[in-house]
């Protein structure tokens, strides 16, 4: 059949578009995660210290 | 609304919601990833580049859904002033921007192989563009210091222009929406509208789960982003006013 995309080579795009997503949601996931934990600990430090 | 546009209500919520999202959406992420990639069969044209759909779509619905929301809580904040919308705006910017920017690049790199480029000056991809430099432009309009500067008011709401900016940058989202219907090009049409969809179901249904899987953790960025905000709006409250008592 013609225009028909074919071959062992389609699956490094495949892999190339999940491993992309993956990692960039994966590090936006942690660096919110990281900041909102340091944030509420430095928040509630300081109302401890007010106290 | 009135009720929860307060940060206390709204971090009682938000606590016990955070791991639930991202719990969820994790699993529903991976588990619509492993059946796209192993459960499905590959389309009869495009062969297994089609699997890239299932990260593509949700990308795209999270960029322009996004938006949206980000206007809304702009209108919110224009009309009625609640503090809790100004700083849901601010917190839906990042990761809009990252499900725009993952669209645009999984797009790319699906159209290489089927279309044999990566970039296409065409309707969808162009207005996709100007998306990602709205939220670029929305992010460094708000990111001023907490003082006030900038497109950011004391309390981490939003000036009436970052606000009138993010209604502005709106119009965009019906463009992107109709622009396979309004120019041909090589970006296919609608596959999925309100009538039905063309995608048979064999191929569709790992979709719902990375839909709602990615949509769930999109909302625990907002969450988790909101709490930061809230926290450090505390904290600079709390050292303004040991600065006051010191000054006395």
């Amino acid at each position: 059949m013609t225009g028909v995309i074919s071959g062992s080579g389609q699956w490094a795009y495949v892999a190339a578009a999940y491993g992309l997503t993956m990692l960039l949601t994966g590090a936006v996931l942690w660096s919110s995660w990281r900041a909102m934990v340091n944030a509420e600990r430095r928040s509630d430090a300081l109302r401890k210290d007010r106290k | 609304m009135h009720a929860y546009a307060n940060p206390t209500r709204f971090l009682a919520i938000a606590r016990p919601l955070t791991p639930w999202l991202l719990g969820v959406g994790l699993l529903l992420v991976l588990a619509g990833a492993w059946a796209g990639l192993t459960q499905v069969p590959g389309d009869y044209k495009q062969g297994e580049t089609a699997r890239i759909l299932y990260v593509h779509v949700p990308a795209a619905w999270l960029g322009m859904g996004g938006w949206t929301s980000l206007a809304l809580a702009g209108l919110i904040q224009l009309v009625w002033r609640h503090p809790l919308s100004g700083i849901a705006a601010r917190a839906i910017a990042v990761p809009g921007m990252l499900f725009t920017a993952l669209c645009l690049a999984t797009g790319s790199i699906w159209g290489k192989p089927t279309w044999g480029t990566w970039w296409e000056w065409d309707g969808r991809m162009t207005s996709m563009l100007v998306l990602l430099f709205l939220y670029a432009g929305f992010i460094a309009l708000t990111n001023g210091d907490a003082s006030g500067g900038g497109g950011q008011r004391q309390g981490g709401s939003l000036s009436r222009g970052a606000a009138i900016y993010a209604l502005v940058g709106a119009i965009n989202i019906p463009i992107i929406n109709r622009s396979v219907v309004w120019w041909n090009s090589l970006h296919q049409g609608p596959s999925i509208t309100l009538r039905g969809s063309s995608i048979d179901n064999a191929l569709l249904w790992p979709l719902g789960l990375t839909l709602l899987g990615f949509s769930l953790l999109f909302g625990a960025i907002v969450v988790m982003r909101m709490r930061r905000i809230i926290a450090d709006n505390r904290v600079g409250a709390r050292l303004r006013r040991l600065a006051d008592d010191e000054g006395n």
